[in-house]
């Protein structure tokens, strides 16, 4: 699983130090005439990066195929929040913060664990609620309030 | 003005009212992040950030500045002293720097001695705090003097310094720490350049022009990033707190471990000075130590005290070390100690050699305040010790969605944008991935805050010598520090391939 992984990352991060060298030498030189211009440290850290990643895959080459033992992942319920952040954020501006919140909150709650659904209705709203007050009517911030139809 | 004055300047900053409730805030905070297992004091202070942000919007902004670290700090310092409680009562550490005390404090804990074994520690790290910052005050002007005979090639060689040694300690690849290191200053160069005003690698998009913001990706790799492996990695435990019962030390325990606690002290108050190590290698080493000068080694692992008390005092006494490089010369040398320095420069206050003198506020501030945090630390912790284990029970349940919520509040009441959240969720995925594969995420978000200085000095330095590279060598104090930087790469990998363990620092 490790050494997998190290041959994908080893491989992303020489794309990523390649792009940077080819996206610094795209830059415009220095315009005061002098002969260090934004595009060298890029540069450098680019050159830096693609050797790295070349050493990485080297390294990951020569070590021995080690098996690590298998932990059971929990993916569903992984998923399941991963997904509901991911609605949560994507909605945050339209829908309004406490409705989002709330909701998320709950639908977390319950994936963790399926059980205490009151207490779970109870400590999302008052999370929600009290987030909201503190910051938008104490601390006088800006939070997206309520669905923009209303 | 001399040193003294400023300290006393300092207290009427640290006393006044709002400014003892954030220090209060920030301790009570950091013990429950310390007891907490699976939140380090990286992801809380980086947590608090944007907390302390909207809740300081309404003072002056050096005001705020000095508010919102001595809040943060308290929640970096408080969490040494909460980190212990789990260990010595679940056998669990609380964060990584309280691991060895898990070796004794355990087993005190179960010969029902777990209240000395906690009170030793509250008492050991107040001393090692104390110790620390009585030496902090005595180095900061000396030191800021002689880093402002600094020019941009020495800044240049001294952070490269930072960011090796960091590197060259952190996790157990140095290939791959470099890795990290090196993405982590070139995310720092994506946004316009403040030197030449050409937009680098922003693809024409309106939201990279002003960088990659810091927080977002500390906040995601680390709290949201950490999230996501405690649902992962869900595993069932069994959390049986042993009973606490005379909380006070007898005095024989007290006199067997007052020389532990003041060798602890010193030796971690200078490991934390030096970049890359830190607590949790200021506690190995001091437990290292004890064992060695011990008249009976064999005790240690059975629960004896000198093993509580030393290493709690070093990971203490690191953390305050550790406030040395940065405030002094602007360089921190843990993943803990960068997220300050990037809170500080979110409130334009830029850590350095000039911080104690355009900034006396800022600096005195927060020192005194860590006296008086350190104060309400010991009383929080003898008594209350029992309500904060009690934290420990928290259920997951609730805990893991509320660091989400907070984590997207924070973010979103900052940066006030759906792609930072968006950049939020995608740091979080990447920070479980990366830690998981042992690629340590501090050397990434330290590039990422040294990066535009590293850069800025270093064109700096190659302008005035007009594109000369030599000029990093011909300089001999720059020089110095690049033959440290690669000597600090060199070492440990030469050890490796004899080898050798090498003792890896884990915690930022």
């Amino acid at each position: 699983m490790v050494l997998k992984f190290d041959y994908i990352a080893s491989a992303l991060f020489l794309a990523v130090g390649v792009l940077f060298i080819i996206g610094s030498k795209n830059l415009e030189s220095s315009s005061y005439g002098s002969a260090v211009g934004p595009d060298i440290f890029p540069f450098i850290l680019g050159s830096a990066l693609v050797l790295l990643s070349i050493r990485l895959f080297y390294e990951t080459f020569i070590t021995k195929n080690q098996q690590g033992t298998k932990e059971k992942l929990q993916y569903k319920p992984f998923l399941i929040i991963f997904a509901a952040t991911l609605i949560y954020i994507l909605t945050l501006e339209t829908i309004g913060y406490v409705i989002t919140t709330f909701l998320f909150l709950f639908v977390c709650f319950q994936t963790m664990e399926r059980s205490k659904v009151i207490q779970s209705l109870i400590i999302s709203a008052c999370f929600s609620g009290l987030v909201y007050f503190l910051y938008v009517e104490v601390l006088k911030g800006t939070l997206p309030d309520w669905p923009i139809w209303f | 003005m001399s040193t003294l004055d400023y300290l006393f300047q300092g207290f009427g900053t640290a006393l006044i009212w709002y400014n003892i409730l954030f220090a209060f805030v920030g301790v009570l905070i950091g013990t429950a992040v310390g007891v907490l297992p699976g939140i380090g004091p990286m992801s809380g202070v980086a947590l608090l950030i944007p907390v302390t942000a909207s809740i300081t919007g309404g003072l002056p902004p050096e005001n705020a500045a000095t508010s919102a670290i001595i809040l943060l700090a308290g929640v970096y310092y408080g969490a040494m002293y909460g980190g212990s409680t789990t260990s010595i009562l679940l056998n669990t550490p609380g964060e990584s720097s309280s691991v060895v005390t898990t070796l004794d404090g355990y087993q005190m804990a179960k010969k029902g001695r777990a209240g000395s074994a906690l009170s030793i520690s509250a008492i050991g790290s107040f001393v090692a705090g104390i110790i620390t910052l009585v030496a902090l005050i005595a180095l900061a002007k000396p030191l800021s003097t002689v880093a402002l005979k600094f020019g941009p090639a020495e800044y240049f060689s001294l952070m490269l310094l930072g960011l090796g040694a960091v590197s060259g300690l952190a996790g157990k690849s140095v290939t791959k720490a470099l890795i990290m290191t090196v993405f982590g200053l070139l995310l720092g160069t994506i946004g316009i350049d403040n030197v030449s005003g050409i937009a680098r690698f922003t693809f024409n998009v309106p939201w990279l022009y002003q960088g990659i913001e810091f927080l977002t990706i500390a906040v995601g790799l680390f709290a949201v990033g950490e999230v996501f492996k405690t649902i992962l990695e869900k595993e069932e435990e069994d959390t049986e707190i042993a009973k606490i019962n005379n909380l006070l030390p007898s005095k024989a325990e007290l006199k067997e471990s007052a020389g532990p606690i003041a060798r602890g002290s010193i030796l971690g108050f200078f490991v934390g000075i030096l970049p890359g190590a830190g607590a949790t290698l200021a506690s190995f080493f001091s437990y290292i130590l004890e064992k060695k000068i011990s008249k009976t080694p064999s005790k240690f692992g059975t629960g004896t005290i000198a093993g509580v008390a030393a290493p709690e005092s070093a990971n203490n006494a690191a953390s305050g070390g550790a406030m040395i490089p940065l405030l002094t010369l602007g360089i921190p040398g843990s993943g803990t100690t960068a997220i300050l320095m990037g809170a500080l420069m979110m409130y334009n206050v830029q850590p350095g050699p000039l911080l104690f003198e355009d900034h006396p506020q800022v600096a005195w501030g927060l020192i005194a305040s860590m006296f008086i945090g350190n104060i309400m630390l010991l009383i929080l912790n003898l008594p209350l010790v029992k309500v904060f284990a009690k934290i420990i029970q928290t259920p997951k349940q609730f805990l893991i969605p509320m660091i989400i919520a907070i984590s997207i509040f924070g973010v979103y009441a900052v940066q006030v944008s759906t792609y930072d959240l968006l950049l939020l969720l995608g740091c979080g995925l990447l920070g479980y991935f990366l830690s998981k594969n042992d690629y340590p995420i501090a050397p990434l978000v330290l590039g990422l805050v040294l990066g535009p200085m590293v850069e800025n000095n270093l064109r700096r330095a190659l302008t005035i010598s007009n594109g000369d590279f030599s000029v990093f060598f011909t300089r001999p104090i720059s020089l110095v520090f690049l033959i440290i930087t690669f000597l600090w790469l060199l070492i440990p990998f030469m050890m490796k391939r004899r080898g050798k363990d090498v003792i890896i620092n884990i915690e930022g």
